[in-house]
């Protein structure tokens, strides 16, 4: 679970919360300035001392609390962290963040119907907060995910489609910190190319979803945001293009096959099998070959139907599977068979052959 | 006040279900009667009495949830979907709405099943403001639409044939009052019928009341991997014609595959045996533990329906005087328009009757078929010696047909297959006989004669 310090402590909401309670006190400042600090720089561990020592002294300064449990969590303290905001979610119902950082722990933890739960009340305490929304939106993103895994029977471990989500997830907390916290986030993403650290008014309730807090960065954010946007469809074009043609290629190879078995080529045929191809039931490629060849040459005339072809292409491997109607004589077979295939020298060649399922 | 995180989320789920519930909203006015007062109980109604083992109950909760998002309801579908897949976990179906009910809320969702991952959805985000070596990270990693192994393709076009089955058999309702047309004639002894429409993967159980058959309920229900029409052993197909229900199987007897129990059919009956087919062991049948319900082509002959629909039929059908129609199509016609064809073939049996009770053989022969077939294999000239001896035997008495059954089936050959009690004048009871009767031109034949109890 690395992923849970990073969201976190890019998670600082110190200018919201403070503008939410309205009790900004001039030397409380320092102290929560000082751990931010801290925890920017990865210093989770001293800033988790601080936050203790201070809060020994204010032991219901929320923002303390909060800051500590920011630090919980970026030292892997997962528990001690889903307390310190339940906690808080008690003391100050009206407050959205400690509910927020809550879902996010939850979630770490896979726990997504409390992640929602608590995404939920955080968005009932505080409508306009973008950063709940958008989690809540992951959130669904991954619960759809489990229930399409469960309706296509697929093992959660063999569909990797809760991964990009993650990912997901890690942009869309800093970009959300950036937008209304634009301060804390700036200076966060260090290696950026430091957009003007203005200390934005940027008011809490201003909703994320609209451009609207781009002005105060100057210029740099609007170029950034046209970038990503630019970039995704990009790639993802050639790529399928790319995966078409392949799937062309693979389908053509398969039709090739079934010709040269129709026409009783046996040199096309054998062809279309790789070097390293072996029948399940024959010992050696020679055995295999001296079957196939008995079983096709000099029969009534074949044909091989091909039907229901579905190509799946796995960079150079690719499997095709179809039905197969297969007639000679008096012969008639229908069959599902599946062809894995390699490409080898940009050339598809048949490794299994495999009938059934 | 409508929380939405995304402007697009429920408009998008509603022109997803939209385009599948289109003529259902039609439809249902029909039944607006019922269900107009009814609509708000359906709500609060599962939330209540979860009633998971109630036959049918899955699927109207399903249709429901479907008719819900048409109509742009698609927060009050979710929770319902949620609790479809608590009470289900292994109906895929239902798992399949949910995902896209949840899918609804974070990106467009353009058909049922939307499982791939657009890639605009990650540029759809309404956040501006992104640092590009994050967001170019994610990028590469997010936006390749997910491909699905092969195996999983395959489910979900089964899924969605199984939804669009599912709707297609709300839309179009039977007539109402109209029945299969092969049940021409149905004894009170038989209590129940059912009947199957291979091409709408639905099957229909009537029962027999005092005013005639009355649909009493239908089920989504699986045939065979390469559909109907079986022929020979191990073609994957399920047979066509008119069974009867043999027995009933315990469920403690059979593997889990064959779920709440089941209920075999005499295939191959003897118009099938005339025909050459062979095969054996087709059943009504329930699902494994891991499917709620199977796809519409699954079988390897069977009729698999979903445990609790099955365990009302197990409930309710007899052995050996239920009928089992299994069509192509079944053709919905009002009982009243099979009496001319009822009347005409009773005057055949009457005929049959009587030269049977004036013990003439010559003539009573001449409604027996040159390829007739007893069922201890008697060629028709051994069963005229049979006829000859039991025309002895009833010394001119004459015999009645008692709770008589016909039902009809038509192919490329028309054929009658009749059912009755044949009760000696002076005797109380008698032997249940069935008989294959096929139509020859103008004139029935009987090809094959048994006692079957």
């Amino acid at each position: 679970m690395k992923h849970a310090s990073c969201p976190l402590s890019r998670l600082l909401r110190i200018a919201t919360l403070s503008a939410l309670l309205g009790m900004p006190l001039a030397h409380a400042a320092d102290d929560y300035s000082e751990i931010t600090q801290l925890l920017r720089a990865g210093k989770a561990q001293e800033a988790l001392v601080k936050a203790d020592q201070r809060i020994a002294a204010n032991p219901r300064d929320p923002q303390l609390r909060f800051l500590r449990g920011v630090a919980q969590a970026d030292t892997g303290k997962q528990a001690d962290a889903i307390a310190t905001f339940t906690k808080l979610t008690e003391d100050y119902p009206e407050l959205p963040e400690p509910y927020n950082n809550l879902a996010v722990l939850y979630a770490n933890q896979n726990q997504l119907d409390k992640a929602r739960a608590a995404l939920e009340m955080a968005i009932r305490t505080n409508p306009s907060y973008a950063t709940a929304h958008e989690n809540l939106g992951d959130i669904y993103a991954k619960l759809a995910g489990q229930a399409y895994n469960k309706a296509l029977q697929l093992d959660a471990t063999q569909a990797n489609s809760l991964r990009p989500k993650l990912a997901l997830i890690r942009e869309l907390f800093s970009a959300d910190a950036k937008a209304t916290a634009s301060k804390v986030a700036s200076s966060t993403r260090a290696p950026a190319p430091a957009p003007a650290p203005a200390a934005a008014p940027a008011p809490a309730a201003t909703p994320a979803p609209a451009p609207a807090p781009a002005p105060a960065p100057a210029a740099a954010p609007p170029a950034a945001s046209a970038a990503p946007a630019v970039a995704t469809p990009a790639p993802a074009a050639p790529k399928a293009a790319a995966a078409n043609s392949a799937e062309k290629d693979v389908a053509k190879a398969v039709h090739a096959w079934a010709a040269a078995w129709e026409s009783q080529d046996m040199n096309g045929y054998l062809g279309a099998y790789a070097k390293n191809f072996r029948s399940q039931n024959q010992s050696s490629r020679a055995a295999w070959e001296k079957e196939r060849r008995e079983r096709i040459v000099g029969r009534a005339k074949i044909t091989v139907g091909i039907s229901d072809l579905r190509v799946h292409v796995d960079g150079d491997k690719a499997q095709a599977r179809f039905r197969q109607q297969y007639s000679s004589g008096s012969m008639n077979v229908s069959s599902r068979k599946t062809l894995d295939m390699v490409n080898q020298g940009g050339h598809w060649s048949i490794v299994r052959e495999s009938t059934g399922g | 006040m409508p929380l939405s995180p995304f402007p697009f989320g429920h408009a998008l789920a509603t022109a997803v279900m939209a385009g599948l519930l289109a003529a259902p909203a039609a439809a249902a006015q029909g039944e607006k009667k019922a269900r107009q007062p009814s609509g708000k109980k359906a709500q609060r109604k599962p939330a209540r009495a979860e009633a998971p083992l109630r036959d049918g109950d899955a699927e109207r909760r399903l249709l429901e949830i479907y008719r819900l998002t048409a109509e742009g309801h698609a927060r009050q579908a979710l929770p319902l979907a949620e609790r479809l897949v608590r009470d289900h976990p292994n109906f895929q179906l239902a798992q399949l709405a949910l995902g896209d009910l949840l899918a609804a809320r974070t990106r467009p969702v353009g058909r049922v099943g939307d499982v791939a991952m657009p890639p605009p959805a990650a540029a759809a985000r309404p956040v501006p403001a992104q640092i590009p070596g994050i967001s170019l990270a994610s990028a590469a990693a997010a936006p390749a639409p997910q491909a699905l192994p092969p195996a999983a393709i395959d489910t979900l076009s089964d899924l969605r044939a199984e939804s669009r089955l599912r709707v297609d058999a709300l839309k179009a309702r039977p007539p109402q009052g109209s029945i299969p047309a092969q049940f021409l004639e149905l004894s009170a002894r038989t209590r129940h019928a059912i009947a199957m429409d291979a091409s709408r993967s639905r099957l229909y159980l009537f029962e027999n009341t005092d005013k005639g058959l009355v649909l009493v309920a239908d089920y989504y229900a699986s045939v065979g991997k390469l559909g109907t029409e079986k022929q020979a052993e191990g073609d994957q197909r399920t047979p066509l014609g008119v069974y009867y229900i043999t027995s009933r199987l315990d469920p403690a007897t059979l593997k889990d595959f064959y779920g709440a129990g089941a209920l075999p059919i005499n295939y191959p009956n003897p118009l099938d045996v005339h025909r050459g087919k062979t095969g054996s062991g087709i059943w009504l049948h329930g699902t494994p533990p891991s499917q709620f319900s199977r796809a519409p082509l699954a079988t390897d002959g069977c009729l698999v329906l979903a445990n609790p629909d099955l365990e009302r039929l197990l409930k309710t059908v007899e052995p050996r005087t239920t009928p089992v129609v299994i069509a192509r199509e079944l053709r919905w016609v009002k009982p009243q328009a099979l009496q001319a064809e009822r009347q005409s073939f009773h005057d055949v049996l009457e005929a049959w009757r009587s030269a049977k009770s004036q013990g003439d053989t010559r003539r009573l022969l001449g409604f027996y078929a040159p390829e007739f077939q007893s069922h201890r294999n008697q060629d028709l000239q051994q069963w005229s010696q049979a006829l000859q001896a039991e025309a002895q035997a009833l010394q001119g008495r004459a015999v009645a047909l008692k709770d008589k059954s016909v039902l009809r089936w038509t192919d490329s050959s028309d054929t009658m297959v009749v059912t009755f009690g044949e009760v000696t004048e002076g005797t109380r009871t008698g032997p249940v006989k069935r008989q294959y009767w096929t139509r020859k031109g103008a004139r029935w034949q009987i090809f094959f004669e048994g006692v079957i109890g």
